[in-house]
């Protein structure tokens, strides 16, 4: 239609078609912005542990009892644990993926002072620890009965020889070779204590969620405790809620020199490892509608007034020969030019706003797409916002031009 | 005038009311949004002890490893080593100086049918009551001389004392932990400092701990830390003794120091502590040690966080965004009553005095903008309170003070009269004679 | 040409009946110059604005050029006035954000003429009105004459049949009505019909033919300076 006029209008009126422009500018920075971060927290808690999450639970033993024979112990919990109906299977840990809190140590391809490790979470383990967290084994074996060593409870341990990685961690500490030609490598921790690699799974996640190296883990076949003893269960699927309660009441009875903390499940493990993350995603969005609505109020308001203040104008056109449509297109597309400005200027502020916020707060950059994708976003708002004053300055009679007032 | 200005701007904002409306609830959820997020910005970056915050120092000494440092860039570990923490304690070159670490206990009343239960814990050097200036309800802490002798003596805290003596002074009684008979020699009064400063690696804004005592009969109990330990180099074999002996850190060290003198003092001590160790092939790493005060602690371990940073970013944004809009509706407001202003300047008033009454004007709304703002602000956080309600500090974080309510308004105020400048700038453009012709 | 027969606008509130016209009836041919006076409040404005098609009618008909308006839509009658007729008002409305070549340009732009043909045409109305130098100001740059002129230059830009000018000097010192008034007698010499509405009987007189309404209906009392004139 006619651009022309319109926006040589626009021009002459400046200051408040600037203010809308402005203003769907900045909500367009900061909607960009907003949904980048939800992406990214989308995108993070959407990860796999690599447990069987939804039928996993744990429960922590501590003992008070200073004469406590702290191997027997455990070996009787889990088989009380083992034996009960409605668990898959049971073992005696440190910690589990999404727990934020564990052991971590590097591993290095050669022994010595000052060679460059590879860091990776530790899970003590035995041979039930693949079925208990439900992992696939996708290359070489599981721990034997006979690997599986008691650790010295202080200072450091003497760590085992065999170990099992995951897939990630082996192609990090072996970027030339596939995760099945790991198996049967030598590496070594804490410098030069020689560590052979029997197997390899898939995948399962290191404790802490917001490290780099969240996917790299190593199970050892290990048990180490003296007062804390720390049970990771798996339950038949659909038993976990039913039998957590009574396992606390049979650990609990069963001794009554400890403290049996109430047990958790790996469900409420990442409800709270990402509360951060899905709370930030639902206060974005709040705010990105809030904003949007705020500022489509604002185009109502100032597309009202301008209608108002037009109405002799309005009925001067209708006289000259306008119909409604053309009249309800004029102010359509003036709000379109308005709005391209905005949302142009707010493309770029956005991008701004972004690279210092991937500079400030180690953010990942936009993706491209979504700016058109917010551009056309507002353009919709816009053309929404100024439709029922546009519908009514195209109601506006023809004979108001010829009132003198 | 000014009265006079207020009966019209009050008119003016009758006459309009939906437009008014617009105007009030725009600044009042741009003060909303922005003073939640600032208001949980000011708790988190709050002084936690703002009377001895000047003298209280956070010591650092770099034992790190060689290849690498303990923090990027180049910064000494956060945590002191057993070693070098019992070694400056024992020095005393501080006015006060105090060696912690948080641990768990297992509390067991000697009543019958109470069942045990645990507890969170600090284990101490005897400063830490006096340098923290912690209030007391029954008894004080222990002295010096219980560090050194062993002695199994308690500090409880207030909702401990409630549990198990029932509120009344239980200090001279014994309780059982973890098999053990231990004195209590204080009760303490309400203390939550926030953030937790004195340990702000293991959860700067969790509880303060419920029960105190001696940190050398947790070691000689062989209690370790319950918060996080790291380690640059392998623990030799031999136990829990080989593990105080490691270059792994997991205690904080604190001292008091009045004055740059005393601190440049200290510092001169820790260089020639380093010396020494240095001598003895232990700290590989250049010189470089750390007094930090408490604020500059709470700097550096960047206290607040990333997420409420970004949301304060969000947010300024946010009011911008509202205020571009109050500033068109009050531009479009004023335009249209250009013939209004006309008249009353062709009647002889002066463009300072419509200058004054559309500043008035808006000066009313924005301090409806504040008030209603102060609702949304508590809106706001018992949102958040909400949305993050499973982190027990959360409600720390969400009580609004008076200076907040101050700021609130004042915002308000600012934001509508900075607002206000452009439209009422263009009203006062406006001509006399310009407008009388199309009235 | 312009054909009412009967024509009754009654405005109605909750209380009152207000009849603006009643059973008015008027003929105008081609090339007629027609000025209508009459009192405030007698029905002239109300009159003006059946006839351009800015306000339907209660009852009667309106035949414009041989059709006939009142079974019309909008569109149609704003294609109409868009084509058929031209406005000159009182108070010149024109758009004030817009320089004078495009406020010349609304009604072509609504006509949907091309960019050459619209560009040809606003040339030689502005040119024809004498204000070929004054393209690109705003209107507030302009004496009220000047904008008068711009107003009837829009109104002829499209090549009416007829003009309906409401008062056309009426915002005018009596020099400027006068070049006006001039303009509008080349105009209707050239054979554009044209009906004006004025208070002022000294430029009715000057129209080809006078009609006077009082209380909505055309009267029979003419008025004395009519006859002065006409005599």
């Amino acid at each position: 239609m006619d651009i022309g006029p319109i926006w040589r209008a626009l021009l002459r009126n400046k200051s408040s078609f600037l203010l809308i422009a402005l203003q769907i500018a900045a909500t367009m920075a900061l909607m960009v912005n907003a949904i980048a971060i939800i992406q990214e927290r989308s995108r993070l808690m959407a990860r796999p542990s690599g447990i069987d999450e939804e039928n996993i639970f744990y429960i922590d033993s501590s003992s008070f009892d200073k004469d406590l024979e702290y191997q027997a112990m455990v070996a009787e919990d889990l088989d009380l644990i083992r034996a009960f109906p409605g668990i898959v299977n049971a073992m005696l840990t440190n910690s589990f993926p999404l727990r934020d809190g564990g052991w971590s140590q590097a591993l290095q391809t050669e022994p010595g002072e000052g060679i460059d490790g590879t860091g990776t979470a530790i899970y003590f383990a035995d041979e039930h620890g693949i079925e208990t967290f439900g992992v696939d084994l996708i290359a070489g074996r599981n721990f034997a009965t006979t690997e599986i060593v008691w650790a010295d409870p202080e200072g450091a341990p003497d760590w085992p020889e065999s170990a099992i990685v995951t897939r990630a961690m082996a192609a990090e500490m072996y970027p030339d070779i596939t995760p099945e030609q790991a198996v049967g490598k030598v590496a070594y921790i804490e410098q030069d204590q020689p560590v052979t690699i029997i197997g390899i799974v898939d995948r399962m996640q290191a404790p802490w969620k917001s490290w780099a190296g969240v996917e790299r883990s190593m199970l050892v076949p290990m048990k180490r405790g003296q007062s804390f003893a720390r049970y990771v269960i798996r339950a038949k699927p659909g038993y976990r809620d039913e039998v957590m309660p009574q396992l606390e009441r049979l650990l609990a009875e069963r001794d009554t020199g400890r403290i049996i903390d109430s047990p958790g499940t790996i469900t409420e493990a990442r409800r709270m490892a990402y509360l951060e993350d899905s709370a930030m995603i639902k206060l974005l969005v709040f705010i990105v509608s809030l904003l949007t609505a705020i500022t489509s109020l604002g185009i109502v308001g100032l597309a009202s007034f301008s209608v108002a203040k037009r109405t002799k104008q309005i009925g001067t056109r209708r006289a000259l020969g306008a119909t409604r449509p053309s009249i309800l297109r004029h102010f359509q597309l003036e709000n379109f030019l308005i709005s391209s400005i905005g949302v142009v200027s707010g493309a770029i502020l956005a991008v701004a706003l972004n690279m210092w916020m991937v500079q400030t707060f180690d953010l990942t950059p936009i993706a491209w797409y979504i700016i058109p994708v917010s551009m056309l976003v507002l353009w919709m708002v816009g053309q929404l916002a100024v439709y029922g004053p546009a519908r009514r300055a195209s109601l506006v009679s023809p004979a108001i031009a010829t009132r003198s007032v | 005038m000014f009265r006079y200005y207020l009966k019209l701007g009050l008119l003016s904002i009758r006459r309009n009311p939906i437009l008014s409306t617009l105007m009030v609830a725009a600044i009042a959820t741009g003060i909303g949004a922005c003073m939640t997020i600032v208001n949980i910005d000011y708790v988190m970056s709050g002084n936690p002890i703002p009377h001895r915050s000047d003298v209280l120092y956070h010591v650092q000494v770099d034992s790190w490893d060689p290849h690498e440092a303990a923090e990027e860039p180049d910064l000494p570990p956060v945590q002191v080593t057993y070693r070098d923490g019992t070694a400056l304690l024992a020095a005393k070159k501080a006015r006060r100086q105090v060696l912690s670490y948080r641990s768990s206990r297992v509390i067991q009343p000697e009543e019958a049918g109470q069942l045990p239960f645990e507890v969170s814990s600090r284990s101490t050097s005897a400063d830490f009551f006096s340098m923290f200036d912690i209030p007391f309800l029954f008894g004080s802490g222990w002295d010096v001389d219980s560090d050194e002798s062993l002695e199994y003596v308690v500090v409880i805290n207030k909702e401990i004392n409630e549990r198990l003596f029932a509120g009344v002074n239980s200090v001279g009684r014994s309780i059982v932990m973890n098999g053990d008979h231990y004195r209590i020699t204080g009760v303490l009064d309400m203390w939550d400092p926030t953030p937790k400063f004195y340990d702000v690696n293991n959860q700067s804004f969790g509880d303060a701990e419920e029960a105190y005592f001696p940190f050398s009969v947790s070691i000689a109990n062989e209690l370790s830390s319950d918060g996080n330990t790291n380690c640059w180099k392998p623990v030799d074999e031999g136990g829990f003794d080989a593990f105080l002996y490691s270059e792994c850190i997991w205690m904080q060290f604190w001292v008091e120091l009045h004055g740059a003198d005393e601190k440049q003092d200290y510092m001169d001590f820790l260089n020639a502590y380093v010396e020494t160790q240095k001598a003895l092939g232990r700290f590989p790493r250049p010189m470089n040690n750390r007094l930090s005060n408490v604020m500059e602690w709470m700097d550096s371990q960047d206290v607040v966080a990333d997420d409420v940073q970004v949301l304060l970013g969000l947010a300024v944004l946010f009011l911008v965004v509202c205020l571009l809009n109050t500033i068109g509706l009050l531009l479009a407001k004023i335009m249209r009553r250009s013939g209004d202003i006309a008249l009353r300047r062709a009647l002889g008033a002066s463009r300072r005095a419509v200058f004054s009454q559309y500043i008035v004007e808006a000066g009313i709304i924005g301090f409806g903008g504040g008030v209603l703002g102060i609702a949304m602000t508590w809106l706001g956080l018992q949102g958040i309170k909400g949305l993050y309600g499973d982190f027990d500090f959360v409600t720390k974080l969400v009580t609004m003070d008076w200076l907040m309510i101050f700021a609130a308004i004042g915002l308000a105020l600012i934001s509508a009269l900075g607002a206000a400048v452009y439209p009422t700038w263009r009203a006062c453009g406006i001509q006399p004679a310009s407008q009388l012709n199309t009235l | 040409m312009l054909s009412m027969q009967n024509v009754s606008m009654v405005y109605r509130t909750e209380t009152v009946e207000t009849h603006a016209l009643r059973d008015f009836s008027l003929e105008v041919g081609e090339g007629e110059f027609v000025s209508v006076t009459g009192p405030s409040g007698s029905g002239k404005t109300t009159f003006l604005n059946i006839a351009g098609l800015l306000e339907e009618f209660s009852s009667g008909t309106y035949k414009l050029d041989g059709k006939d308006t009142s079974s019309l839509g909008d569109t149609e009658r704003s294609r109409l006035r868009n084509e058929k007729i031209g406005f000159i008002f009182q108070s010149f409305n024109l758009i004030p954000e817009l320089d004078i070549f495009d406020n010349v340009d609304v009604p072509l732009r609504y006509r949907g003429f091309n960019a050459a043909e619209r560009k040809e045409r606003i040339e030689r109305v502005i040119d024809m009105v004498g204000l070929g130098s004054r393209m690109k100001h705003l209107p507030s740059q302009l004496s009220g004459g000047q904008q008068q002129r711009v107003a009837i230059a829009r109104a002829l830009a499209g090549e009416p049949r007829f003009l309906l000018a409401d008062e056309p000097t009426g915002n005018l010192d009596s020099e400027m009505a006068e070049s006006v008034m001039q303009l509008l007698e080349e105009i209707n010499a050239k054979g554009t019909t044209i009906i004006m509405v004025t208070h002022e009987p000294k430029l009715a007189g000057r129209a080809k033919r006078n009609i006077f309404v009082r209380d909505g209906r055309l009267s029979s009392v003419e008025p004395q300076l009519q006859v002065a004139v006409g005599g």
